[in-house]
């Protein structure tokens, strides 16, 4: 009787322990984890550079806590603040995705627009050169044609930048565009103003 | 209770709480909110330093200590300690925050040295530009070098953007291509036009006038020779100078010509093949000449077989020496234009058969040879 008891005794601490020990909350931390990894997505190292950063802190800070409760006998592990950074973590990332989203959206809208003013002066350029006389005063405007040749080649440039979600070189980019061809249309009129009509376009030379 | 026990009682009583009141006035907070708030603004200064771009690494090590401690932090915001009990979260929270400041002074320096490399390459590619655009603009030479010289100034004006938006790297990063375009285009301006600094080309030249002004001497007649660095037409009567007059070329005429519509002024000897009075020319008056001659005929040919010249382009023709048709029009597309006045004077003074030769400079020291220096010298600073 005595003999049994003891086996039960055994059996139920057994049973104790290995129900007893606490697990680490790898739901959470890998919840935490696929968040993190969405905002880096998102565009966060770039447009929320610090805020990413001290999400990657706050990941280092929920495994070094996993890390250290592992390290602990089994029956004195308590993975409570690991569950509780993880969740922590994740709302953080969410957060920090939400803000990276946003501040990307307002780039691009700013690209995509500065695009569309560069490309409106490339075309006003363009057509003032097409306005320009035919024939030997042509010649005049030889050099102004070749660049705005060269601004409507740029703008090829805005967009390879838009493709790449390089948004801010896009910007910077098509406002060098558009206030370089406004400096060329300036100069396209000044010259039309100076020469006129133009005659028949010459033969050879 | 006697008088002198309630005096007791008071006397213990009033201890007691002294000793209590004493002892809760020392209890410490675990969290020292002076230091936590310090350690806040420490961290927002470098977020204003973009320290995370800056200094990745450094931003990253304090970044990370700040989470951890600051999750401590919020779970022993209520405790308190006895002034003598060991706080080791007190003790890490002001290390963190002397490493703070250290990091703060370190990416500010950092900061600063970037935006002072950003300043000078972006200072020092402006005055390139400027130089390369003033040189270009003085020997007439902005197609040599066709989309290159808008695609540097796009990215000049691009790192100025960047520099004025504290993005240095950026400013940096367009800075160095422009630089690197700028380089390459006073190569190509080099390649392209070295023969006006080419000691060899240059006495080639100079035995073509002398043999043009030699001839004129000989045959008691004129001759004209005309130097394109110098777009100076001078006219030779007897083998001597009767006068000098500055020309005009075509929208490309530095470069040799080629093919026909290149804007390019011919090189060689000519001669007035024929003479258009007023009423016969657009162009008020104007000296035909015999471009394209056997010389440019035998390079025209050789070139497209090379195929440096592409297939369908014809060597051209119509060359002439020209008045004005509109007093304002800047360039011709291959000729040689003068002021009308003095293309009456010149018309009246040579005839059909006179000798023109085109050279492209009678000396050394020409604009073109002094703006190639002045670029080769800008390239090297």
């Amino acid at each position: 009787m005595t003999e049994k008891r003891l086996n039960f005794a055994l059996i139920a601490l057994a049973l104790v322990l290995v129900t007893g020990c606490a697990k680490p909350p790898t739901e959470q931390i890998e919840a935490a984890e696929k968040a993190v990894a969405e905002a880096q997505q998102s565009g966060a190292a770039t447009y929320v550079a610090e805020e990413y950063t001290k999400l990657e802190g706050a990941l280092s800070a929920l495994k070094k806590e996993v890390a250290d409760q592992d390290t602990k006998f089994a029956l004195l592990r308590d993975y409570g603040k690991a569950e509780q950074l993880a969740i922590a973590a994740k709302t953080d990332a969410e957060r920090v995705k939400g803000e990276a989203e946003k501040k990307r959206e307002e780039a691009k809208t700013a690209a995509l627009q500065a695009q569309q003013a560069a490309q409106e002066s490339v075309r006003v350029t363009l057509d003032l050169v097409a306005k320009a006389p035919a024939g030997k005063d042509r010649a005049a405007l030889e050099a102004i044609k070749a660049d705005a040749d060269a601004l409507k080649a740029s703008l090829n440039q805005v967009q390879i930048a838009i493709d790449k979600a390089d948004y801010q070189a896009a910007q910077k980019q098509a406002e060098a565009i558009r206030e370089k061809s406004a400096a060329v249309s300036h100069e396209i009129e000044t010259a039309l103003a100076k020469i006129g009509k133009g005659k028949a376009p010459a033969k050879k030379k | 209770m006697t008088k002198h026990q309630r005096l007791m009682y008071s006397f213990a009583s009033g201890c007691v709480f002294l000793v209590l009141v004493v002892i809760l006035t020392a209890c410490t907070e675990a969290v020292p909110q002076d230091v936590v708030e310090a350690i806040e603004s420490i961290d927002r200064n470098l977020m204003d330093l973009r320290a995370a771009e800056l200094a990745p690494d450094d931003y990253s090590r304090f970044a990370h200590q700040w989470i951890a401690l600051k999750a401590r932090v919020e779970a022993e915001e209520d405790l308190i300690h006895w002034p003598w009990e060991p706080n080791e979260l007190d003790l890490a929270l002001r290390k963190l925050y002397e490493e703070g400041i250290q990091t703060v002074a370190r990416v500010a320096d950092q900061r600063k040295v970037l935006r002072e490399t950003a300043e000078h390459k972006l200072t020092a590619v402006e005055n390139r530009f400027q130089v390369l655009t003033d040189q270009v603009g003085a020997i007439d030479s902005r197609l040599v070098l066709g989309q290159q010289l808008i695609e540097t100034d796009l990215l000049v004006k691009q790192a100025r953007a960047f520099f004025e938006d504290g993005k240095f790297e950026r400013s940096i990063e367009a800075s160095d291509k422009a630089g690197q375009m700028l380089t390459s285009q006073a190569t190509v301006l080099s390649n392209e036009l070295g023969r006006y600094a080419d000691h060899g080309r240059i006495g080639r030249w100079q035995r073509m006038a002398k043999d043009t002004i030699a001839w004129s001497q000989r045959h008691h007649t004129s001759a004209i020779i005309v130097s394109k660095a110098d777009r100076v037409l001078t006219l030779y009567k007897n083998g001597q100078k009767v006068l000098s007059y500055p020309v005009r070329l075509g929208f490309n005429g530095i470069r040799e010509k080629r093919y026909q519509g290149d804007g390019a002024t011919p090189e060689g000897r000519y001669h007035i093949t024929g003479k258009r009075g007023q009423g016969q020319t657009q162009f008020y008056r104007a000296l035909l000449l015999d471009y394209p001659n056997e010389e440019d005929r035998r390079r025209f040919h050789s070139a497209r077989k090379t195929g440096l010249i592409p297939a369908s382009k014809g060597i051209g023709g119509q060359i002439e020496i020209h008045g004005v048709e509109n007093e304002l029009m800047a360039q011709t597309l291959g000729c040689v234009m003068l002021e009308n006045a003095q293309m009456v004077y010149l018309y009246d003074r040579v005839e059909k058969g006179t000798p023109v030769t085109i050279v492209g400079a009678l000396h050394e020291h020409n604009s073109v040879a002094e703006a190639l220096a002045n670029l080769g010298q800008r390239n090297t600073i």
